[in-house]
């Protein structure tokens, strides 16, 4: 919220009175009732992941000893839990590179040169924002088959670059519309190649939006769970939701672990959302507000 | 293929051509659903290499919820295993019927000396020829913690009256009589031939077979009444207990019984190895009468029609057919093999394998999973609903013949 | 590019666009146009077998008991539509509103709002799971720890309160989503207007109900679109909470699950059907692509008219 919003507010205060110090007071109340709605149950799975299974069903909000390191430690040697982590990494950050990459060949394209079917290529893209491409199951996972992809994180891949383009290019050619031309012209007055003025010009100018196209795919491709599950059956090659599942039924009559795990497996996005929540808000609600 | 493999493509392709294709004349590749039982079958595997030098058999296991998706898209796209397990029933003729499997009809002797029951579990109906070796049985019974019942001073239940007595003792010992929820769907239908077998009996069995009863049948709707009056013995909420939980309730000797599957032992034993497991049949209505179990067939052995190595698949499916096996099987994996003579070294193990001589299929999964909607749908659901105290027996009875009628043709005309 | 010359130009362009278009046409176009195609086969399991134009969408329609299952999990899916569209989105709009006020605390209680929205719906499933249980949960637990024990009840297991649990968890989980876009949308109001309007004296209601609402059009079409598109596709969170069945009996089945079970089977229970799942794909896809597109040009008029 900006400064003015901020001193317009304080103004509209002063003006009414009394009214408003209750409106607020309420308010305040509310978010403050909303945020521990919201924030309560992490907290309960977190602190549950240091209970041993009697803690959790006799004292279920007693503070635990956190000392006691032996769920986690469970998961650390008796699953293959780093592997699926690693497999998330790889895949996440293999799929918003190629969503990147490609996403940012298309938008420069369609934003920079005028030829014909411009437009309607950037409405194929944008048409491709409106397919819930979960319906499309059963092709995908025969064209994977035919392509001898199925049990490959390459499956994985593919589909997410598909699925994170639309967005992407919407994004880029919307962005790269708005810098000037200036600098292009100049550098093919110097005889640039159209390759390297699209590097060392456009890309860098770029950059805010590829951040805000980058983790707008985070999201969804992290927490994916759909098509692993179909794509997927090695447990080696096994993402960290689809993996989660396995480890639920494993070790589905001990509580802490499953809660040990489960805390386990929301860290890694929620610190990074923690440290970049700004980014974080504005990358995933700017392809709404557009 | 060989094209692939000479120009040396990308590594993802060509692993997966590798798989695909053996190296050398003799390596045969074999799926299997059983990810957890992969070391004992390496063994298996190794006791077959030791007589048959020249060929070697890749064991691979793929997650068993997605295993018939897998193989029957793998096998439609000219990519299956040469060995398979396959399931049993109307899952695997939606292997067999397409004609993927090597017909073993005359070709494996010692076929002819296994159980009817389990033949006829891999047997496809259209042709009447079986395509797969059967490898386990499993019983629907009522399991027990003994140590629970000497406590309680109570013994295994031989009727029904005795049956409710039980409970009655341990609830008030202030001890769930039985652990089953009804919150996953597939545990109705378990439930309902675990304890209820007995009630329904071998004639109702025998005159639905014949087409002369319908699940509107008495016999049917009482033992589902009887499922019905038993379930205040179930634990407080139990319609939103879920499977883990019931289990789990079970292992850790909160609950005196839980009815259900033989595949459960193992799982116990693994959660709690202190736990002392006894086993009784559902419980018949008087002394007297068959206290019965009832079985169905897991799934069976099979191997691929188009392998490019026929003789060594079907050397492997007569060594899963032989006692030696057989054997090995029941004593590695705890599971009843169906293979004639084997011993079997637990008790409790031998103590099914005698209640096993006085059962009935397990309907459903036996008779009405061929077609949809398949009968364990219709039963689970209506089952869950009865439990919730929003249908009775007799709806259940009416609306699983209603629903089956539209493709069962003994129950139209009646 | 698609003259006879073959520019540099031409070549450089067609290097850009035809990577990334190539990748759309394989992995969206094609298998969304082959599952229409699919849906007028017969299939054995995974294997296709003969034309049979229609029968597909006449059994899942109109075939007994396919057609009640339809119907069933349908109407499911209009109950989660409506309920969020309340609950989530009403919610989330006072949510931002408060925000909006920037009172003491505004950047924390807008981080918290926004933290379940980025965790996997399986996390998030898995733990309410875990908190309904009827015997362990810490729902149940908290009831009978402040002396409600007549209110601790089986959530997940009776049909009364099944879709509503499921529903209350969806909407923990994406309150923050309307919540900020809403907000986004409150920042965008130029700050004259608002002073204008308080200069007036308009009680805070009528500015909230004349000013802001209609000065938030496009995020509100933005949220809606998206919480229909969200509730017709509905998978993941059933299916981790109510199990592929829609436990207890139905109760909790929605298109998403159905279609699911139909076409990749239920290992304990059911056969595996690409065709009817297939049908039943098609028509989700073509309800949720007219019903969005014509409301996407009404609210998009109604931006414009307010």
């Amino acid at each position: 919220m900006t400064a003015v919003d901020a001193s317009r507010n304080a103004a509209a205060r002063e003006r009414s009175g009394l009214g408003v110090f209750t409106q607020d007071a309420l308010l305040q109340i509310f978010l403050i009732a909303n945020t521990f709605i919201m924030l309560f149950p992490i907290l309960v799975m977190v602190l549950n992941g240091f209970k041993t299974n009697a803690e959790i069903f006799s004292s279920p909000f007693a503070l635990p000893n956190f000392q006691n390191l032996s769920n986690f430690e469970a998961i650390a040697t008796g699953t293959s839990f780093v592997r699926y982590l690693f497999n998330s990494v790889l895949v996440t950050g293999l799929s918003i590179g190629f969503i990147l990459i490609l996403g940012t060949m298309a938008a420069y394209a369609i934003a920079r040169y005028a030829f014909r079917g411009s437009g309607l290529l950037l409405l194929f893209f944008i048409a491709g924002l409106t397919v819930p491409l979960k319906l499309a199951i059963i092709p995908l996972f025969i064209l994977m088959r035919d392509l001898g992809l199925l049990d490959t994180q390459f499956s994985l891949i593919c589909v997410y670059t598909a699925m994170g383009l639309p967005s992407t290019v919407f994004i880029m050619t919307g962005f790269i519309r708005t810098l000037p031309r200036d600098l292009e012209d100049a550098a093919r007055m110097d005889g640039a190649s159209e390759f390297k003025i699209m590097r060392s010009v456009i890309l860098p100018l770029a950059r805010p939006a590829m951040v805000i196209a980058a983790i707008q795919n985070l999201v969804p491709i992290w927490n994916d769970f759909f098509f692993p599950l179909v794509f997927i059956q090695t447990e080696s090659l096994k993402t960290l939701p689809q993996g989660l599942t396995t480890f639920m039924g494993e070790y589905n009559t001990n509580w802490g672990v499953l809660f040990a795990g489960l805390t386990l497996a929301a860290a890694p996005i929620t610190l990074v959302y923690i440290v970049l929540s700004r980014q974080f808000i504005n990358g995933m609600t700017s392809g709404a507000v557009k | 293929m060989s094209v692939f493999k000479t120009l040396g493509i990308a590594a993802g392709a060509a692993a997966i051509a590798a798989s695909m294709v053996p190296a050398s004349a003799s390596d045969l590749t074999f799926w299997s659903w059983r990810q957890e039982d992969k070391s004992q079958y390496e063994k298996y595997i190794t006791m077959f290499e030791k007589d048959h030098p020249d060929t070697h058999i890749k064991f691979k296991a793929y997650e068993a919820d997605n295993y018939a998706t897998i193989l029957s898209t793998a096998l439609a796209g000219d990519q299956g295993p040469d060995l398979m397990m396959v399931r049993a029933y109307g899952a695997f003729e939606s292997v067999a019927g397409p004609g993927y499997l090597m017909d073993l009809d005359s070709k494996i002797p010692a076929l002819d000396t296994f159980p009817k029951a389990a033949i006829k579990a891999e047997t496809l109906r259209s042709d009447g020829k079986v395509y797969a070796v059967p490898f386990a049985s499993q019983t629907m019974l009522v399991m027990y913690n003994k140590a629970v019942f000497k406590k309680n001073g109570i013994e295994p239940p031989k009727t029904w009256d005795d049956l409710m007595a039980d409970c009655k003792k341990l609830k008030q010992a202030g001890i769930y009589p039985f652990a089953n929820g009804t919150a996953t769907a597939w545990q109705n239908e378990t439930i309902v031939f675990a304890l209820g077998s007995s009630i329904m009996g071998k004639g109702f069995y025998d005159d639905l077979q014949a087409g002369k009863a319908t699940f509107e049948d008495p016999r049917f709707v009482e033992a589902l009444a009887k499922l019905d009056a038993v379930k205040k013995y179930f634990p407080n909420g139990f319609t939103g207990i879920d499977y883990p939980s019931s289990q789990q309730l079970f292992a850790s000797g909160m609950a005196g019984m839980f009815a259900g599957g033989s595949f459960e032992i193992a799982n116990f034993k693994q959660q709690n190895p202190k736990l002392d497991i006894g086993v009784f049949p559902a419980p018949p209505e008087k002394t007297g009468k068959d206290a019965l179990v009832s079985v169905f067939y897991d799934g069976g052995y099979a191997a691929n029609a188009k392998t490019e190595h026929p003789k060594e698949a079907l050397e492997f499916l007569k060594f899963l057919a032989s006692k030696k096996f057989g054997q090995a099987f029941a004593n590695g994996l705890g599971n009843v093999s169906p293979v004639p003579g084997v011993q079997f070294k637990s008790p409790l193990l031998s103590r099914i394998a005698d209640l096993n001589t006085t059962s009935i299929p397990y309907v459903m999964l036996v008779d009405f999973r061929y077609e949809k909607p398949s009968g364990s749908v219709v039963l689970q659901q209506q089952i869950q609903k009865m439990m919730a105290g929003k249908a009775t027996p007799k709806e259940v009875g009416a609306k699983l013949t209603k629903d089956l009628a539209t493709y069962y043709k003994p129950f139209q005309n009646q | 590019m698609f003259g006879m010359r073959i520019t540099r130009r031409g070549l450089w362009i067609a290097c850009l666009i035809v990577p990334p278009v190539l990748v759309l046409a394989l992995f969206t176009v094609y298998p969304i146009v082959t599952a229409l195609g699919y849906a007028f086969f017969d299939w054995n399991g995974a294997a296709q077998g003969d034309f049979v134009f229609l029968q597909n969408f006449r059994d899942v329609l109109f075939r007994e008991p396919f057609a009640t299952w339809t119907r069933n999990a349908f109407l499911h899916n209009i109950v989660v539509f409506a309920v969020l569209m309340v609950v989530q989105n009403g919610i989330g709009f006072l949510i931002a509103y408060a925000l909006w006020r920037n009172l003491p605390g505004a950047r924390f209680h807008r981080v918290a709002v926004f933290l379940p929205v980025v965790l996997s719906t399986i996390i998030v499933g898995f733990v309410w799971k875990l908190f309904f249980n009827p015997l362990f949960g810490l729902v149940n637990q908290t009831l009978r720890a402040i002396g409600l024990d007549m209110l601790a009840q089986p959530w997940l297991g009776q049909s009364s309160t099944a879709l509503g649990a499921l529903i209350l968890v969806n909407a923990w989980h994406w309150i923050g989503f309307p919540s900020l876009i809403y907000l986004a949308g409150m920042q965008r109001i130029p700050g004259e207007i608002m002073d204008a309007a308080r200069m007036d004296r308009d009680s805070e209601l009528s500015i909230l109900r004349r000013i802001v609402w209609p000065l938030i059009a496009p995020s509100a079409t933005i949220v809606f679109i998206l919480t229909f598109i969200g509730s017709f596709n509905w998978f993941e969170l059933p299916y981790i909470m109510a199990g592929v069945d829609g436990s207890p009996y139905g109760s909790t089945d929605v298109l998403g699950l159905y279609f699911y079970r139909t076409a990749f089977g239920n290992q304990s229970a059911g056969t595996q059907d690409f065709g009817h799942g297939s049908a039943l794909a098609v028509i989700t896809f073509l309800f949720i692509a007219v019903v969005a597109g014509f409301w996407t040009v009404h609210l998009r008029k109604r931006e414009i008219e307010l």
